[in-house]
């Protein structure tokens, strides 16, 4: 059975942390999104895997190309909708196959409930269903399926994981697939709505810190690098090659630390934090439930929470993130969020920059110590004075 | 050069080296060829690329054959010229990497002795030779046969009907032995074994092997020698394409990887450096430009002066007295380069190489090697390994001139990461429709220029030349119109006033600038034609950017005109010739 992901698309609610990557390849308990669905097929034993890249294609196809299994890759040109992603395939495909989003999480186990059922879909209860296409369940049948409306009919959403037939091809052709589906109901196909295990899609920003809590406590211990004697380790944690703990540095698991990197000395690392590769943590900071993609300096006496920091982004020293709630604007949408900070790629800040529910985009840089930027969004390439 | 391939197993032999040398093709592709053993030896050879689909070698059935994958030096691309060559009985098959040079007294003699020869190469020799040599067992007969050879080879022979031994020979052309489960492969470089094993034999200068599936024994002026078994670090993916159309693409890509490791080299300046007063460089090419890169910023850094050499020069002009020579080349076996070291040892200076490839030639010349750990580049353009050696002798000119860099260094990778999103679809637009193009820079963008024309001319075959900026007036710009776009690399410092009056004459002259500077300079993208941004930064920074850029520039014309990238016409990877 063929598998197709669709990794095409942007991820554009997950701005800043696009700039340079597509949602599917944001880290996450430092592994790219896309791997966990793929993870997922291949734990059952479905390896033909198609996948559809579109945006920043080439480091897409660079971490394909790193997996044992060897997915075939097909270019989406333009970035016109899932569906669209989804028929760029269909040469490729005769008999029933799965279609997987590659920038959620989804279990082995539910892709085995739905990998032998013909037309049918993964379906999930959440609490806030106006952001995703939202699903009428009857006697395990949709029976109606609306795309992000503002008065939801059930608290049941797709996951965008579907068991289709090849016949999917010859139906008029809509960009979206929720467009499809609406359209397969309408002429009488007959649509299984199955329950998910584990499905996680972080729509904004800040919810990739809840998946990143959650995927990390899977994680079982490694000390791949070099760990000081007088460093404290408590607790499952991953530490990469070529890695150096410097003394009186405290590690409370689950934490994951990726390769080449220097934490500390008298560092703190909190749990659910991932750390990527070549990244550098100086002394007297506390890092708590944050993630630090590759190439990041957080410079001493900073204390970091509930934050993610883009590559190659330099935090001066005596940063404070404080976690605040705040109503945050996007895109014409009001969202209540509660976060210590988003920050895009290769962002620089001065010394004592203070964040709260902030929001920095990709190159903006800091100038001027004692910045207070808490509850502020500011723009990619910035320049803040 | 050429590429080379042996095998002895239990497979058939037919199948593994037709796709072994599918991955030694970069070395060379005008013609291919295999001899594989039997009661009669099974031959095919013809000129052209490999094809797709190969449907007359499923009649061979041997377990054990040689392959060859040709560029051609003596005799043109021709089926006669390719190799392997037959002896008169056609009971013994060679394929040959390198140059006899003493072939035509040696034809002489062996066509006034009776044999009959059907080629202009110089390889055919070696079977005629050896079959002249034969009374005594093939390992023999090989052994005298290479104390008539003057010139470098890797050769490797099979006799019809015989128990699946390979016999090898090499002098100054590269040879590794892979060391499989039950067989054996030999090849000129790891690429190919890798497919089957990641042990390795590195063979010596003047050694002869006899290669059967249990293993191998490799003698030396008649005895018997161990030679130790090394890993290949390189992976399988390496070498694979992947999603990519190209391998240039592919190479292209990894490049912030590849600095971030080329960088890491290097954790102190190597012993023979140290206290160095003056330096020579030797190299071509893309690693000349990477040269003078390294002079400017070492110079500008710690005051010591380096004396750029093209490696094809050196030995026309006096030797550098006690100047340390660094030597860079990406495969270690650049013909001019190695010889250019040779030279400098000759007069007693110390030696370095910095290389991509273990085991290569210029490791046994060098006093001390410094490899760049690129990963193989499979793309005939050299790109990631040109970023790789400017990432270490920028270390080195850091290590060198006291850390002055230090603080660039570890932001490089990201700045190419961030120089690789760039979209430029006009500046390709106007590139491919050029009659040539004009690469100008000042400073350490001089180099960057010239390299960026070197692409260019490389893989699009649009004619591209770089220039200092100070130098354009007086002459080139003559050849100034509108067909002839400029491009110019601006970014912020000292070059930046001169450049900007530069980039105003030439377009009075109504030329097309292209120029790439900084994404804050609003002065510059004014005056621009084109402007194509690059990251914040230092000049670090702009160098790799400005690098990567202006290798996407030329990859990106390219395809648009439909260029045969990874294997562009008359080029081959590794150059050994002189």
């Amino acid at each position: 059975m063929k598998a197709v992901i669709l990794a095409g698309g942007e991820g554009r609610r997950v701005r800043p942390l696009t700039g340079s990557r597509p949602k599917s390849l944001i880290p996450v308990a430092n592994r790219p999104i896309i791997s966990y669905p793929i993870e997922a097929l291949e734990k059952n034993g479905i390896r033909e895997i198609i996948v559809i890249v579109g945006y920043r294609k080439e480091q897409v196809i660079r971490y394909l190309n790193t997996l044992d299994i060897q997915p075939e890759v097909i270019v989406q040109e333009k970035q016109l909708g899932t569906a669209d992603a989804l028929r760029c395939a269909a040469s490729l495909i005769d008999g029933d196959f799965l279609v997987l989003p590659g920038d959620n999480f989804i279990d082995a186990h539910s892709i085995g409930k739905i990998r032998g059922v013909r037309n049918a879909m993964l379906v999930r209860e959440h609490p806030n269903p106006s952001n995703f296409g939202v699903v009428v369940v009857h006697e395990g049948q949709v029976k109606q399926i609306v795309e992000k409306p503002e008065r939801a009919p059930s608290f049941t959403v797709s996951t965008g994981i579907f068991s289709l037939t090849d016949a999917f091809f010859d139906l008029p052709p809509e960009n979206d697939l929720t467009d499809m589906v609406a359209s397969m109901l309408d002429r009488g196909i007959g649509i299984r709505a199955i329950e998910a295990d584990d499905w996680q899609d972080a729509v904004y920003p800040w919810d990739l810190l809840s998946m990143n809590a959650r995927l990390i406590r899977q994680l079982s211990s490694l000390r791949a690098g070099s760990v000081s004697r007088n460093a404290v380790i408590d607790g499952p944690v991953r530490i990469g090659e070529g890695t150096m703990v410097g003394p009186g540095t405290v590690i409370i698991g689950p934490v994951v630390i990726g390769p080449d990197s220097q934490i500390g000395p008298h560092a703190v690392i909190g749990p659910g934090t991932s750390i990527g590769a070549r990244t550098e943590v100086a002394p007297f900071t506390v890092i708590e439930n944050s993630i630090l993609m590759d190439d990041v300096r957080i410079g001493s006496h900073s204390r970091i929470r509930d934050t993610i920091i883009g590559t190659g982004s330099a935090l001066g020293n005596h940063t404070v993130v404080q976690t605040i709630s705040r109503v945050v604007d996007r895109d014409g949408e009001l969202i209540r969020a509660e976060f210590g900070a988003i920050i895009g790629d290769e962002v620089t800040s001065a010394p004592f920059s203070g964040f709260g529910a902030s929001i920095i985009g990709n190159s903006a840089v800091i100038q001027g110590a004692n910045r207070d930027l808490r509850g502020l969004e500011i723009t990619d390439q910035a320049l803040v004075v | 050069m050429c590429g080379i391939i042996g095998y002895t197993g239990s497979r058939p032999a037919a199948s593994v080296l037709i796709e072994g040398l599918r991955q030694l093709e970069y070395r060379g592709y005008d013609s291919f060829g295999i001899a594989v053993n039997g009661p009669k030896i099974g031959l095919l050879k013809r000129s052209g690329r490999i094809p797709e689909d190969c449907p007359e070698i499923n009649g061979f059935l041997g377990t054990a054959g040689i392959g060859h994958t040709r560029w051609a030096t003596h005799g043109i691309p021709s089926d006669q010229n390719a190799h392997p060559h037959l002896d008169c009985s056609g009971r013994i098959a060679v394929v040959h990497n390198g140059i006899i040079e003493n072939y035509l007294s040696l034809k002489k003699e062996l066509e006034q002795c009776g044999h009959r020869f059907q080629s202009e190469t110089d390889t055919e020799v070696i079977p005629h030779l050896i079959e002249a040599h034969s009374g005594e067992g093939l390992l023999e007969a090989v052994r005298r046969a290479t104390g008539q050879l003057r010139g470098s080879y890797a050769f490797l022979v099979i006799e019809e009907g015989g128990p699946g031994t390979i016999i090898a020979a090499k002098k100054s052309s590269p040879l590794v032995i892979g060391c499989g489960d039950g067989e054996m492969l030999a090849a000129s470089d790891t690429t190919p074994i890798l497919d089957y094993t990641e042990r390795v034999i590195y063979l010596e200068d003047d050694d002869i092997a006899s290669i059967s599936p249990d293993g191998v024994e490799i003698f030396r002026n008649g005895c018997r020698v161990v030679r130790p078994v090394s890993l290949i670090e390189w992976s399988r993916e390496d070498v694979k394409r992947g999603g990519f159309p190209h391998f240039m693409e592919k190479e292209i890509f990894e490049q912030p990887e590849v600095l971030a490791n080329s960088i890491r080299v290097l954790t102190e300046v190597p012993a023979i450096l140290r206290e160095v007063k003056g330096l020579t460089l030797v190299a071509c090419g893309s690693s000349f430009h990477a040269g003078l890169i390294f002079k400017y910023l070492l110079e500008r850094g710690a005051g010591i002066p380096v004396r750029c050499e093209l490696a094809s020069e050196f030995k026309y002009h006096p030797s550098p007295a006690r100047d340390t020579v660094i030597a860079v080349t990406q495969s270690g076996e650049t013909a001019d380069t190695n010889s250019a070291l040779l030279v400098a040892r000759s007069h007693n200076c110390p030696t370095l190489a910095i290389t991509n490839v273990l085991g290569s030639s210029v490791t046994r010349i060098a006093d001390t090697v410094i490899f760049m750990k690129a990963g193989p580049e499979i793309s005939v353009a050299a790109t990631k390994s040109f970023i790789a050696q400017c990432g270490v002798l920028a270390r080195l000119a850091d290590l060198l001139s006291g850390g002055k860099y230090r603080t660039a260094l570890v932001k490089a990778n990201v700045a190419i990461s961030d120089a690789l999103r760039a979209e430029f679809g006009e500046a390709v637009d106007l590139c491919s429709g050029a009659r040539s193009l004009f690469y100008i820079g000042r400073g350490a963008f001089y180099p960057v220029a010239l390299e960026g024309a070197l692409k260019m001319k490389e893989i699009s075959y649009i004619h591209a030349e770089g220039f200092a900026a100070g130098e354009i007036k007086h002459g080139p710009f003559a050849l100034l119109s509108e067909d002839t776009p400029v491009i110019a690399v601006c970014p912020p410092g000292e070059t930046y006033e001169v450049m900007n009056s530069n980039l105003k004459e030439i377009k009075a002259r109504g030329t097309p600038v292209i120029v790439l500077g900084r994404r804050s300079d609003r002065e510059i993208s004014g005056i621009s034609d084109i402007f194509i941004p690059m990251p914040e930064g230092d000049i670090i920074t702009d160098i790799m950017a400005s690098t990567v850029i202006l290798q996407l520039l030329a990859y990106r014309t390219a395809v648009r005109l439909g260029r045969e990238i990874d294997r562009p016409k008359n080029l081959a990877k590794c150059v050994t010739v002189e």
